[in-house]
């Protein structure tokens, strides 16, 4: 028996789903900002002279790094509340928890990216008098952004199939909408088949750019 | 001030060590098919025949691009009523990773095997191998070896994905960490340990991996040259 697909119920309820999506685009913008930011200071804290700073991010980055982002979500969710004196939302959860995730990794983006930058700018930089801080800002890090772009953008596609992770700890977005429609209609087929759809048709254009800025930095560095 | 007391984490030692087994599993099946999956996808995708050539791309990028736990959802919820078979959390969740790795393990076969030189082609198919006989022969075992950091890093990231299954009620180190927390009123010792587990698990597979980088690296066959 071949099954009778039924987009109906699914399309009856696009209000729910329109409700989670701004729920995934909050997070979504809140994760990608905090993230990308927290991620250049720790990746500039990573690369300092000074060994206080030095070693503390290293120590963020590769905790981070190495622990899923799950158990960091739930982690905030269900231990953080223990220590701080104040309620953590499903919200606050899933953005902590995507954000330090996020900023870990762009840190490493960003080191690879000033790594990558020739000494000879750093030197020259100075030759003309600038101090380390100026030569970071005004020779080196605009060229290493330039390289860093892909891998960036890279992140922001990771960060934004990484919100339906909120789902575990019941924040309203896209994919926990699409569990309630599920669950009310019994129609997990058509509901999950759509919320694919929509994720595949928001990330492609950005996957698409992404691989478009790849060959195009590609070129420009050959 | 908060007392920590890891006790009762400790009396329930044995479903986390479950839990990390079960974790280990799920990644280890899903590496053993993603893997093999993953070099036939990233062939056909490499395939001069149009018909070969398009279906894997789809497969790679539809897989790539949307969110894992949402096609772990759909492979749990959704696909056994439409194929009308029982599917147990195990099952959805390996065939969910395998699936879900192989589309990136394709893209870093892909990726190796392109960057090949023409040239060792060339020679083979010079020497009288077929198509087939130079790609095995002569191209994979030199793209292996290029490709092996971003292999082993992709792997790395399969285990880290693998907690999802927890949603579907597979019973890795992050359920039963879930479950330990909700018996023992101690979430914040038991996820605190369960993080833990996942750091030094995945901290030593990270070094293990950098450690081998180098060792190629020295042996002047990394990816760039």
């Amino acid at each position: 028996m071949a099954y009778r697909w039924n987009f109906g119920p699914v399309l009856d309820n696009a209000d729910v789903l329109l409700k989670g999506a701004f729920g995934t685009l909050r997070l979504f913008a809140v994760c990608a900002l905090a993230g990308l930011l927290l991620g250049l200071v720790v990746g500039l804290m990573r690369q300092s002279a000074h060994r206080r700073w030095r070693w503390p991010a290293t120590a963020f980055v590769e905790f981070f790094r190495n622990t899923p982002v799950l158990v960091q979500i739930l982690w905030f969710y269900f231990a953080l509340p223990i220590l701080a004196p104040f309620e953590v939302s499903p919200m606050l959860a899933a953005a902590l928890g995507i954000s330090l995730n996020s900023a870990a990794f762009t840190a490493e983006i960003v080191r690879g990216g000033i790594v990558s930058i020739d000494r000879g700018q750093w030197e020259g930089a100075r030759a003309l008098g600038f101090t380390a801080a100026q030569a970071m800002r005004r020779v080196v890090l605009p060229q290493a952004l330039r390289r860093m772009l892909p891998a960036l953008t890279n992140r922001g596609i990771e960060i934004f199939k990484m919100s339906t992770l909120a789902s575990a700890v019941a924040y309203v977005e896209l994919l926990q909408q699409g569990k309630l429609i599920a669950s009310l209609n019994f129609n997990p087929i058509e509901t999950y088949t759509v919320i694919a759809v929509v994720f595949f048709l928001c990330l492609l254009p950005l996957v698409q750019a992404t691989y478009a800025l790849e060959r195009r930095l590609g070129r420009a560095d050959a | 001030m908060y007392r920590w007391d890891f006790a009762p984490v400790w009396a329930n030692a044995d479903l986390l060590a479950a839990g990390l087994a079960a974790t280990l599993q799920v990644t280890g099946t899903a590496l053993a098919c993603g893997v093999p999956l993953g070099l036939l996808l990233a062939l056909m995708r490499l395939s001069p025949r149009r018909w070969l050539r398009w279906p894997a791309g789809a497969v790679i990028e539809v897989f790539r691009t949307t969110p894992p736990l949402v096609q772990l959802f759909w492979f749990f919820f959704a696909l056994p009523i439409l194929i009308q078979v029982e599917m147990t959390p195990f099952v959805a969740s390996a065939l969910t990773f395998s699936v879900q790795s192989a589309a990136f393990f394709a893209e870093v076969f892909r990726g190796g095997i392109v960057s090949v030189e023409r040239g060792q082609w060339e020679a083979a198919r010079a020497l009288g191998m077929t198509h087939r006989q130079a790609l095995r022969r002569v191209v994979l075992p030199q793209a292996v070896k290029r490709m092996l950091p971003a292999f082993l890093e992709r792997a790395i990231e399969l285990m880290k994905t693998t907690t999802l299954v927890a949603t579907v009620s597979y019973a890795d180190l992050l359920f039963q960490a879930n479950e330990v927390a909700q018996k023992t009123f101690r979430p914040l010792e038991v996820f605190t340990t369960a993080a833990l587990i996942y750091f030094v698990v995945i901290f030593i597979a990270s070094q293990a991996a950098q450690g081998l980088e180098r060792r190629l690296a020295a042996s002047g066959e990394g990816m760039h040259r």
